[in-house]
């Protein structure tokens, strides 16, 4: 973890804390049942594609990527990625997959599937399956492939079709994705059944898909909040507030009201203007990306400085609120929504001639609506999903947009490629960037 | 050798020179779409007489441009034919089409289409998995550039020009595999360097023009003495190598190298598109199912409630069998360039089916310039030297 400083400069969200709590609740309440020989599935975060359907079948989940992070933040991923590398497995592939094959390796190899002892929050037991998907990146499915090397439980993977900009707009081609999608869900419930020996209650994944409609509507309205100046929310707390949304962390229905508690309280900071940062909110930052888990102190520097962290990259957030109410099967709203969530923004990136209509133009987009004066750009080695855009953004917001960025190297799970002095350092030069730029901008303007 | 340029001599120049064949047919008033991957359906253009142009990188060549755009920890081979097309090498093309085989290329392709203004571009997505249903939605994406390219040409694709490429395809397919049927003997006519130059050649032609250069090649062949190399007999697999330095490093080593497993060798050729009834369904079973890439996500099939780990690596790599035994390999050499994900998470696995059958093997990791061969001569030496002493 990194070191925080005595004094604190973001303005943390009170309403936060219950959320924290919640969720160490739940999965206090999952670990529980797992040792109690309750079946589980590791799972890839799949935008909402088959996590209903196994939080429908009340099955436990974990997520190896989260996993990854967390033994980045423990200190203790640097042994999984070497027993990954004496295992023969490329130092240049996700660092969250070489995190879990050194872990796998371990506990199959070493503690006959048992989990080790040193493992964080628990470790994560054998699993019934795997679910993958392609969603994000290739390794999602190659690397649950080549657990097959450790463990005996088979991969699912759920196949979801990304169109370019242009294609999507064709005759024909949104309603084939959906029907597609539909039938993917339609095996992937099958196999399911199968597993499980037992049958998918319907009425249980109608409410769960509710549910989960809902907790992202009103979580995607707390972060539209995030636009007024100054901003009421930190990142600090997007990132710590988005394991519910994102891997369905807790249950949807009591996510629900707290993140409706949450919207109170960002809705409050508006109506009296109230910072998310102590300080006065000099510039406003986009971060891009998965930030440095282990250093998150640095933002209390940047915060200190009056930098406003006030929104994220894409894939984090949930998308535009859908009207599904013509809807009655939920497999088709899973099928929707989570088809949404890619290509919600492709017709505006179309009219601006924008072909990276996911992952890169949003975030062109939010720079602008959310009056950023600046970007973050974290570019981790180990993460191509994550990086490959980057550059490419940060030459398109200084043309476009005239806004200027920085670049920081780092990784998800090497602790020595993220360094928070050098940041630290480059912090008033980029100052003077964004001063320079937010000037361009009044003249043009 | 013959004088004059023909047979392996013209294909050499062919391949080397490719950029320049690529402005000549521009020249002679044919239309050219560029393509990265072996999964673009090559018979849909060759039926509305467009030349199917395959893009590939430079070795020699220092990619400057391409930093603006891409990281440098990334696929080295896309990295490099995007710098040559943004330094106007690929300017003869009307344009590309781009199919998702992998996250290089379809993040590459989104920035590219943003930044390179080409007349057509063509995004084409590709499922992961092989079932009939992923085939059928796979076809009905065949169907949406047919369309697409219909309108670039103003032209209606045909059922029966599309009949005659997918013969012309299919032709070359056994081709192809006549040339690797040399390599077969024990003293073959033809070295694996030679094959991979052929191949570069016949993907910058117009297909007809391929079979032509081909059907010389094989001639000329016939007519060589045996090449006299001491051994052993070496299997390449792994990404993408689209030039012949690598596989000539291990020839002045001495060894053969008689079968590969690449994509720009085999894997392009080795099964035919089906010629009756649904022609477009045919191509969809072609470029999914039939093609081996790692890409594609392949298992066992009766991987139910439990994985059976020999019977999953018999279904992806047991096609490799067949290579071995024939070909009557000694050693396997699986390289990939750095950064690729589909190959290097396949890597581990790879070695495990070749432990299986008793076949030693060489893991190379490479950033693919040229630097690299001189770095990876050591080991490849001491490969060969073991496989050479019999010893594990």
């Amino acid at each position: 973890m990194g070191k925080e400083g005595k004094k604190k400069y973001i303005n943390r969200l009170k309403s936060f804390f219950p959320l924290r709590t919640k969720i160490d609740e739940t999965y206090k309440k999952s670990l529980e049942a797992i040792q109690t020989g309750k079946p589980v599935a590791w799972a890839m975060i799949n935008a909402w594609y088959g996590d209903p359907i196994l939080r429908a079948m009340d099955l436990e989940t974990v997520y190896p990527e989260n996993f990854g992070a967390v033994c980045a933040a423990e200190g203790i991923a640097e042994s999984y990625l070497n027993r990954a590398d004496a295992d023969g497995f490329p130092s240049h592939l996700c660092g969250y997959a070489r995190n879990c094959f050194g872990y796998v390796s371990r506990m199959t190899k070493e503690l006959k599937g048992e989990i080790p002892p040193e493992a964080p929050v628990g470790g994560m037991p054998k699993p019934i399956f795997l679910l993958s998907s392609n969603i994000g990146c290739d390794a999602r499915y190659k690397w649950f492939q080549a657990l097959g090397r450790y463990l005996d439980a088979p991969v699912w993977v759920l196949d979801m079709p990304i169109p370019g900009v242009k294609e999507l707009f064709r005759e024909g081609v949104y309603e084939r994705c959906i029907q597609f999608i539909v039938e993917e869900l339609k095996e992937f419930v099958q196999f399911l059944e199968d597993i499980l020996a037992m049958k998918m209650d319907w009425d249980r994944l109608e409410k769960t898909v509710h549910d989960i409609e809902e907790m992202n509507r009103v979580w995607f309205e707390i972060n539209e909040l995030r636009k007024t100046i100054p901003c009421p929310m930190h990142s600090r707390d997007f990132w710590s507030a988005m394991p519910p949304s994102l891997f369905l962390a807790g249950r949807p229905a009591e996510t629900l009201i707290l993140y409706q508690e949450m919207l109170k309280e960002v809705k409050d900071r508006v109506d009296h203007q109230i910072s998310s940062i102590l300080t006065e909110e000099k510039f406003r930052l986009l971060f891009s990306e998965l930030p440095p888990w282990h250093s998150l102190g640095v933002f209390e520097k940047m915060a200190e400085r009056g930098w406003n962290f006030v929104i994220e990259s894409w894939g984090y957030h949930p998308p535009p609120p859908l009207d599904l109410s013509g809807i009655s099967d939920p497999l088709e709203h899973i099928a929707r929504f989570s088809f949404h969530f890619h290509t919600a923004y492709f017709k505006d990136a179309l009219e601006e001639k924008e072909y990276y209509g996911y992952m890169g133009y949003p975030l062109l987009k939010f720079a602008r609506e959310y009056k950023c004066d600046g970007a973050f750009f974290h570019l981790p080695l180990t993460c191509r999903s994550t990086s490959t855009h980057q550059l490419y953004l940060q030459e398109k917001m200084r043309q476009k947009l005239k806004i200027p960025s920085m670049i920081v190297n780092g990784d998800i799970v090497d602790l020595r490629l993220f360094n928070p002095t050098e940041v630290i350092k480059r912090m008033e030069p980029f100052e003077e960037s964004m001063e320079s730029y937010r000037k361009m901008r009044e003249k043009k303007s | 050798m013959p004088e004059g340029n023909q047979g392996i001599t013209r294909a050499k120049i062919i391949y080397r020179d490719r950029l320049r064949r690529g402005k000549e047919l521009k020249g002679e008033g044919r239309k050219i779409l560029g393509y990265l991957c072996l999964h673009a359906p090559l018979e849909m253009m060759t039926a509305l007489q467009i030349v199917p142009f395959r893009m590939l990188g430079d070795i020699d060549e220092n990619p400057t441009q391409v930093d603006r755009f891409l990281p440098r920890a990334f696929c080295p081979f896309v990295r490099s034919v995007f710098d040559l097309s943004l330094k106007g090498k690929y300017d003869f093309l009307d344009g590309m089409i781009l199919v998702h085989s992998c996250d290089a290329m379809e993040r590459t392709g989104r920035i590219w289409e943003s930044v390179v203004d080409h007349q057509y571009f063509h995004f084409m997505d590709l499922p992961t998995k092989v079932s009939e249903r992923h085939q059928n939605f796979f076809r009905e994406s065949l169907n949406d550039f047919k369309k697409t390219l219909e309108k670039l040409t103003g032209k209606e694709l045909s059922f029966e020009e599309l009949k005659k490429a997918i013969a012309s395809h299919n032709e070359q397919r056994g081709l192809v595999k006549s040339l690797y049927e040399v390599t077969e003997k024990v003293s073959p006519k033809i070295l694996g360097s030679e094959i991979l130059q052929v191949i570069g050649a016949i993907t910058s032609i117009p297909v007809k023009d391929g079979n032509k250069l081909l059907r010389e090649v094989l001639t000329e062949i016939g007519r060589r003495k045996s090449i006299k190399l001491k051994g052993p007999r070496i299997f390449i697999w792994g990404s993408v190598l689209d030039h012949p330095a690598f596989l000539e490093m291990i020839e002045d080593l001495g060894a053969h190298v008689v079968i590969d497993d690449l994509c720009t060798g085999t894997r392009g050729y080795w099964a035919d598109v089906k010629l009756d009834g649904d022609l477009l369904g045919a191509l969809a079973y072609y470029y999914l199912v039939e093609l081996r890439c790692p890409r594609t996500f392949k298992k066992a099939p009766n991987d139910g409630r439990r994985k059976n780990y020999l019977a999953d690596l018999e279904e992806r790599f047991g096609y490799l069998r067949e290579f071995i035994k024939t070909w009557k390999v000694d050693g396997a050499i699986l390289q990939s360039v750095k950064y690729c994900d589909c190959h290097g998470f396949e890597i581990p696995q790879v070695k495990d089916f070749f432990n299986s059958l008793g076949i030693p093997s060489l893991l190379l990791e490479h950033n693919y310039m040229i630097a690299d061969k001189e770095i990876l001569k050591t080991r490849v030496e001491a490969f060969l030297e073991m496989l050479r002493g019999g010893v594990e």
